[in-house]
């Protein structure tokens, strides 16, 4: 057998057609399901007088449609081939990083895209997959040594500290989740994660009196008292309140009067779980929490039954990055952490964000197409197959 | 291990129940006092605009302000309801405001009072604020008066400015659904013509946001929040008032001094003149000038028989005659043909042509017939630099449709396709740019466009009429302006502008220069040009009038026919001055148009007065 770099050549043909066709149908399903419940509301939101779908509408749709692609084509790839590809990858993105604070485009005071055209590209989307894949095959061939930590702490600061600084402090944040999420299965002993946390809890202070820009301390206030800035911030945060107020369990409808989002700009990115509440109601938005605690749990149990570890490390990893992402977006639309502009995955409206968890999905379902079957799995393949 | 997924498992369960619960508190168990559906009512938003921006010339004086306007309004539904009392509050307002009650009466029946009557109806205006406060106090006591401020356009630039500032006014129903696409109410007040419609969007800056809940009549019941606006852009023009008033008086005088007698059964000649100084290193326009002009308060206070007068002017004083009318440029446009000739080699500068007045064309097909095509003078024998000096008609039927005689070539022209190129090349033919409305292009005539839009051949007559700047051929001043430009500046066709910046919160984003096209100067031939023009400004040129004491400028006259003749076979004439200055190292370029006059007499002394003004010389001039 030839051994390279810690894979088994020869015993693993990469490229072979895997056993299952749909690794995991079940989280598949969920996938569709968000993507579905966020096409519905954008349709119903930009909605157009003669009845014909609006440029948002079309865009999205495509982009959908280049997701479900990239799911298609990822699935079916051996994610083991990362494990080897792994710096590459990383280097390309962490330069991408690097190039878009330089020369990318300014919106609402950040530099987070690159303009292409008529499209705009955010690297960090991508960049954080590649941290998450890079850490999974450095922790999946290391034990969880105090030596191995340092060199997974510098791989997950460089990227995110490009990240906090375009500003994105929302996509930082899921990063950090999955990085910690990576730690607890690595598995870091306990106190390496007591130390974590004592670092993190000793680090507040210190990192909000220099790193977070008077925007976010000014939001933070906000959000701890609204009434502070009625006509700034806070007017956004009392809309998305009566949007979701009005809403109610059932919701008003697709298409209805005026929007209590009405002129807001980042109605169908930043607020568009408040969207789904108004239109849809309660139902509409436990719908989505549910349909995101079904990836979480899914994507746990394929990290459980995974062949390998770094297929074990990855599949924690990304479904910590997708689902912590999402909570954080569903958290600052029910007032429960501060504004940060956080899209929610196959919702919100944009491509980057769209393709980026497109291939995560992906990636889960490649691994679950090569693991062992687990109890869910013969249930489902009885009915499926 | 199976401990560690246990405990990310019961992290994610933990999590999403918190968030579980927080919706369902949000939505189900105390939502946020939403609107009362079933009422009908709803939230909405209410914009108020943020105040305009103001413009401004370059050196800071304002042209443009906002003052606020005292309007006296009407509340039919909060009038008092008994019949005695609410007639004497009428009464009451009549005496101290001077509105009759008929009037407050009509007001009442309105179709718009019918169906809503809590909104406010305007009745009347006040003459200022002493006035507003007054009534206030008086009549504070009667329910259902408002006396309100609301913002004004003041054009304090009045006629000097008045073509391309433009105006505000209320949305045009073609362009109804555009606006209300752009979220604007549709009572808003938009800018309407010149600058306030092309700069509309930073002029006018963020409106105040407030959301409200409303009952279906519109009437709001409580207030919800509001987004502060954002004061619009004020913007800063390249136009200098000082030199832009002088240029207007002196154009004045030269329409005047042009205007030829009235002739029983003509038309009487319209007092038009225009001019344009350009800073030819920019391209920012310093002055623009069309006479006549208008109040532009006019055309914002609504005073309808001011407003028809000035539609109805035979003058059309709203035409900006700088760049929306072209005219034959005359010899002026022989600067272009010496250009075009030289670079083309059809000439040197020292090239000799002798002029004995007129040049003799035998037809082709017909020996006996000749066509004779006039010169102005008998110059003689002129090298290119006096043919431009003298204005040498013979000279530049040369250039542009050579000599032939007797089957035999003495000199081979340009012809009227290369001339065309190069006119075309230096941005005649299409408009320049320039940040307005309804610019037009002019004209440059070819063979092909003749055969098209005529219907008949292009002759050699049409290179001759076409080389002195006649004929089909047509311009504009700021193209023009843009012409002498790019001869002074080594060959860059700049593109004008008015505006030399937006100032948004004290930062000043300036407009780019741009060049449009760059000439090709080979063996430097516009430097040829210039120096013919200097002469032609010189002692014994024509274009004398132009050259004040104290500087060296290049210029060039020109003296175009139009209309029908008169008995005596003379035609009436446009004056064209165009010119640039210092000779040296050039900085500003003019171009000046009067419709009824001659190129030397009249538009040299225009050009001349600008040239002063720009450079300071008429103090220290002896």
């Amino acid at each position: 057998m030839t051994v390279l770099r810690g894979v088994t050549l020869g015993a693993q043909p990469w490229l072979r057609r895997p056993d299952r066709v749909i690794g995991d149908p079940l989280l598949l399903l969920a996938a569709v399901l968000i993507g579905g419940v966020g096409l519905l509301s954008l349709q119903g939101a930009t909605r157009i007088e003669d009845g014909g779908l609006s440029d948002d509408v079309a865009r999205q749709s495509a982009f959908l449609a280049v997701g479900g692609v990239v799911i298609l084509v990822m699935r079916r790839v051996d994610y083991r081939l990362l494990k080897l590809a792994w710096f590459p990858v990383l280097t390309l993105w962490i330069g991408m990083l690097a190039l878009v604070l330089v020369a990318g485009a300014t919106e609402f005071g950040a530099r987070r895209w690159f303009l292409v055209g008529n499209y705009s590209l955010q690297p960090s989307e991508f960049a954080r997959i590649a941290t998450v894949i890079a850490i999974a095959a450095v922790a999946s061939s290391r034990d969880a040594t105090p030596r191995g930590f340092v060199f997974l702490l510098l791989g997950f600061l460089i990227p995110a500290g490009l990240i906090l600084i375009e500003p994105d402090l929302g996509s930082t944040l899921a990063l950090a989740a999955a990085w910690l999420a990576l730690m607890v299965a690595w598995p870091l002993s306990l106190r390496g994660l007591w130390a974590i946390a004592a670092t993190a809890v000793a680090f507040v202070p210190l990192a909000f009196a220099l790193a977070v820009p008077g925007y976010q301390r000014e939001r933070l206030a906000v959000f701890l008292d609204p009434q502070r800035d009625p006509l700034g911030s806070g007017f956004v945060l009392r809309q998305v309140e009566v949007a979701l107020g009005s809403g109610g369990v059932t919701g008003r409808g697709l298409e209805f009067g005026v929007s209590a989002l009405e002129g807001l700009s980042t109605r169908n990115s930043d607020f568009a779980l408040a969207q789904v509440g108004e239109q849809m109601g309660l139902l509409g938005t436990l719908t989505v929490l549910v349909a995101f605690a079904i990836i979480a749990w899914r994507g746990l149990a394929i990290a459980e039954s995974a062949p390998d570890r770094f297929g074990q490390l990855l599949a924690v990893g990304l479904t910590a990055l997708l689902v912590v992402q999402a909570l954080l977006h569903v958290a600052v639309n029910i007032r429960l952490f501060p504004a940060t502009g956080i899209p929610l995955p196959l919702i919100s409206l944009g491509g980057s964000s769209m393709i980026a968890t497109a291939a995560m999905i992906g990636l889960l379902l490649s691994i679950a197409a090569r693991r062992q079957a687990d109890p869910l799995e013969r249930w489902t393949a009885a009915r499926w197959d | 291990m199976n401990l560690r997924f246990l405990a990310l498992r019961l992290s994610v369960i933990a999590i999403i129940t918190l968030l579980g619960v927080q919706l369902v508190r949000m939505q189900l168990v105390s939502p946020v006092p939403a609107p009362p559906l079933a009422t009908g009512d709803q939230p909405r938003i209410l914009l108020s605009d943020a105040s305009r921006g103001l413009i401004y010339d370059r050196n800071g004086t304002p042209l443009v302000t906002n003052v606020p306007s005292y309007v006296l309004r009407i509340v039919p539904a909060a009038l008092p309801a008994d019949q005695t009392d609410r007639q004497i509050a009428l009464v009451t307002i009549e005496r101290e405001s001077g509105v009759p009650v008929a009037t407050l009466e009509a007001a009442t029946r309105q179709p718009l009072a019918l169906i809503d009557p809590t909104a406010p109806i305007e009745v009347g205006t006040l003459p200022d604020v002493t006035e507003a406060i007054r009534l206030r106090a008086v009549l504070a006591a009667i329910p259902g008066v408002e006396i309100t401020a609301t913002p004004q356009r003041m054009y304090l630039g009045g006629e000097l400015v008045a073509h391309f500032i433009g105006h505000v006014g209320a949305i045009d129903a073609t362009d109804v659904e555009t606006y209300l696409k752009n979220g604007y109410p549709l009572n808003a007040t938009v800018g309407r013509s010149g600058l306030e419609l092309v700069f509309e969007e930073p002029l006018r800056g963020e409106p105040t946001r407030r959301l409200v809940v409303a009952d279906p009549s519109g009437r709001v019941l409580s207030d919800l929040s509001e987004l502060a606006s954002r004061p619009g852009a004020d913007i800063e023009l390249s136009i200098d008032m000082d030199l832009q008033r002088v240029t207007a008086d002196a154009l004045n005088a030269a329409i005047e001094a042009g205007l030829p007698d009235e002739v029983p059964g003509r038309a009487p000649p319209t007092r038009v003149a225009a001019a344009v100084a350009i800073d030819v290193r920019t391209g920012e326009v310093l002055a623009q000038v069309s006479l006549p002009s208008f109040d532009p308060n006019v055309l914002n206070d609504g005073d309808r028989p001011a407003l028809e007068a000035l539609l109805r002017d035979p003058t059309r004083p709203l035409v900006d005659r700088t760049y929306m009318e072209a005219h034959p440029p005359g010899s002026t446009f022989k600067t272009l043909v010496a250009y075009a000739a030289l670079e083309e080699d059809v000439a040197t500068p020292e090239t000799k042509v002798t002029s004995t007045g007129a040049i003799y064309i035998q037809d082709e097909f017909d020996p006996s017939v000749t066509y004779v095509f006039r010169d102005w003078a008998a110059h003689g024998t002129t090298d290119l630099y006096w043919g431009l000096a003298r204005s040498s008609d013979v000279y530049f039927y040369y250039l542009s449709g050579g000599y032939r005689s007797g089957g035999v070539t003495y000199f081979e022209g340009l012809g009227a396709t290369r001339l065309a190129d190069y006119a075309q090349q230096i941005g005649l033919g299409t408009p320049t740019g320039l940040e307005l409305p309804g610019e037009t292009g002019g004209l440059v005539p070819s063979p092909d466009w003749k055969e098209q839009a005529v219907g008949d051949a292009w002759f050699l007559g049409d290179t001759y009429t076409f080389g002195i700047g006649q004929g089909y051929l047509t311009v504009s001043p700021m193209q023009m302006a843009i012409l002498v430009s790019a001869i002074a500046n080594d060959g860059s066709v700049l593109q004008p502008r008015l505006v030399r910046g937006i100032r948004e919160s004290d930062e000043l984003v300036e407009t780019p220069r741009i060049v449009a096209a760059q000439l090709s100067n080979e063996g430097d031939s516009l430097a040829v040009i210039r120096e013919a023009m200097r002469i032609t400004a010189g002692p014994g040129g024509t274009a004398w009038r132009g050259q004040p004491k104290g500087l060296t400028i290049g210029g060039k006259t020109g003296t175009a026919e139009f209309g029908s003749p008169y008995p005596d076979g003379e035609f009436d004439t446009h004056g064209w001055y165009i010119g640039f200055a210092p000779f040296e190292d050039p900085e500003i370029a003019v171009a000046v148009y009067v419709e009824h006059g001659i190129g030397s007499t009249h538009a040299g002394p225009v050009a001349r007065t600008m040239f002063e003004e720009y450079f300071n010389l008429s103090e220290t001039a002896p």
